[in-house]
């Protein structure tokens, strides 16, 4: 499908956290209707990158196409040589994350605590801001508990009182609620139980077969490659390999690709 | 101490629990939303008085004060989104924004309030009461300009509530409070809740000051003691919900008046503190408070 225009976009992306850089010269691109999946050992800016794409923070240089738009402002970020002086004040943020939200790219956060003093039904009915008008909240919602039921059982329960794994459906469902163009997922399965972990998997795939595209961040490539197109492989804060789905891996052979022949 | 003097005593703290918790309700909206305190609280509802003043004494026809009222909370409510674009918005991503913002509103304050001075001088004014005349109910009488109040604040308090717990935009900012990140993932607009959160704060400062400025002298700097009473309120109940503040300023309210009828006028100040110290020392978040930062 390489003819198409990508759905997202990333050209020579930099980023990170004042004053240290993260990650650098990110190309990355998905196209219409397929999903990309990407792979990393841990700490090596993978959930930087995908903040940065979501406009929480700016990126340093570089642009993020998404659906035909540029979401960045253009130009170089602006030097920021002084520590004792206040950019915020006179420059405009690079990125509006209400803006990227609304274009319909969508991130579901590693780790979301949500909102723990909400109900789930209360937190569910804020969530179509940014759909923006390009789905009906009530279909959104009755997709949501026919992919969830659980969610549904425990709509007037305050979040903090959700165990890890209901708390992880009810941020795939948040962003679900957004009418996502295309989803992130950033570690979705992190730290739930084998079963539960196999059941967010099946919704996922759900989803996915649904006809939302995915970029996925996650350590099992097994369960990847049942659902991505591309396999892009991430260290050092740059994406180091480009793997298509005829020809994936194994676990073994990753790992060695990553880690030197000797970690196989 | 007779019946009637209990009721008397009782009913000028109930008038004065509604003012409290009118203003230490606009504090707390601030407080959990941003997770600042605005100094510039108390000099926002001297400029509501004055606002309505002016307004009320222009017009001057029949009713003319609830239009200044209304003139007042409505002008209030830009001046506070303004605060917010000038005094905390720059600075929102500094690590230290909550000094940095203690500074701003102080410094936003003394400016608000020498304006004041400027514009209407420091002879202290009043504004007419909003209902004319006395109300007798139980045995006490009450003048109804006091009736009023304690209506107006509780119906003001219950929409309040509504629009938190039961509208869109309320529960986006409720969402905002608790979690500013995931609001943004999920295309929440961040900085206008924020301006919104300081907006509707500074509308009830500018109700509250219309109020005191009905039933007592305006002065420029009629504020920083509301602000003060407010700022127990708010320590003393806790903000772990939006009620907290509310039971709070009408005990507050309560003590102070019967304080000040055992103890007198001058000893009144330390009777609360003592309370709050007291209160702090058994539970440090507040006499309803749990350990978070959010309004529900």
């Amino acid at each position: 499908m390489t003819g198409a225009a990508p759905l997202l976009e990333l050209r020579q992306l930099s980023g990170g956290y004042e004053p240290i850089q993260i990650f650098r010269d990110v190309d990355l691109r998905v196209d219409p209707d397929s999903s990309i999946g990407l792979f990393g050992p841990n700490g090596h800016g993978k959930t930087t990158l995908l903040r940065t794409v979501s406009g929480i923070i700016d990126p340093w240089s570089g642009d993020i196409f998404f659906d035909g738009q540029r979401l960045n402002r253009e130009g170089e970020r602006g030097s920021r040589r002084s520590r004792n002086f206040n950019y915020d004040a006179v420059r405009r943020r690079r990125m509006d994350p209400k803006a990227v939200a609304r274009a319909g790219l969508i991130q579901v956060p590693q780790g979301n605590l949500l909102f723990p003093e909400m109900t789930v039904a209360e937190t569910l009915s804020v969530a179509p801001a940014a759909a923006a008008g390009r789905a009906d909240p009530k279909q959104s919602l009755a997709r949501v508990h026919d992919l969830f039921p659980r969610l549904h059982e425990r709509r007037d329960q305050k979040i903090r009182f959700l165990s890890g794994g209901e708390r992880q459906m009810l941020a795939v469902g948040v962003g679900l609620m957004a009418a996502p163009k295309l989803l992130i997922l950033d570690e979705p399965t992190l730290g739930l139980s084998p079963k539960l972990r196999l059941e967010l998997c099946d919704a996922i795939r759900a989803i996915q077969a649904a006809g939302v595209p995915l970029i996925v961040v996650d350590q099992d490539v097994e369960f990847l490659e049942q659902i991505i197109d591309t396999l892009y492989l991430f260290d050092h804060g740059s994406i180091s390999g480009r793997i298509d789905k005829s020809d994936m891996p194994s676990h073994a052979e990753i790992m060695a690709m990553l880690f030197g022949e000797s970690a196989a | 101490m007779t019946a009637e003097t209990f009721m008397f005593v009782s009913a000028g703290g109930l008038v004065l629990g509604a003012l409290y918790a009118l203003m230490a309700t606009g504090l707390a909206v601030v407080w959990t939303t941003l997770g600042i305190f605005n100094f510039a609280h108390g000099a926002f509802i001297a400029a509501g008085a004055y606002i309505a003043w002016q307004v009320g004494g222009v017009l001057a026809f029949d009713g003319a004060v609830i239009a200044g009222a209304l003139a007042a909370v409505a002008v209030m409510f830009v001046i506070g989104v303004l605060f917010h674009a000038l005094l905390v918005r720059p600075f929102e991503r500094q690590s230290n924004l909550v000094l940095i913002s203690v500074i701003t509103t102080l410094a936003g304050a003394a400016v608000l309030e020498n304006l004041l001075n400027v514009i209407w001088g420091a002879r202290p004014k009043q504004i007419p009461p909003l209902a004319a005349g006395d109300l007798t109910a139980f045995g006490v009488t009450v003048s109804r300009n006091e009736a009023v109040l304690l209506v107006v604040v509780l119906v003001i308090l219950a929409l309040l509530g509504y629009f938190l717990r039961r509208t869109p935009q309320g529960r986006a900012m409720r969402a905002v409070a608790q979690n500013r990140e995931a609001a943004q993932f999920m295309g929440l607009d961040v900085p206008r809740l924020y301006a919104l959160a300081f907006g509707l704060s500074a509308a009830l400062a500018g109700l509250a000051g219309v109020f005191i400025g009905s039933i007592r002298f305006m002065t420029p700097t009629m504020g920083s003691d509301p602000l003060l009473k407010a700022l127990i309120v708010v320590i003393f109940g806790g903000i772990a919900r939006f009620t907290s503040p509310i039971y709070a300023a009408f005990i507050v309210g309560m003590v102070e008046a019967f304080s000040t009828y055992y103890v007198g006028l001058y000893w009144t100040p330390a009777v609360l503190f003592a309370l709050m110290i007291a209160v702090l020392i058994a539970k440090p978040e507040g006499l309803f408070g749990k350990y978070q930062r959010s309004v529900q």
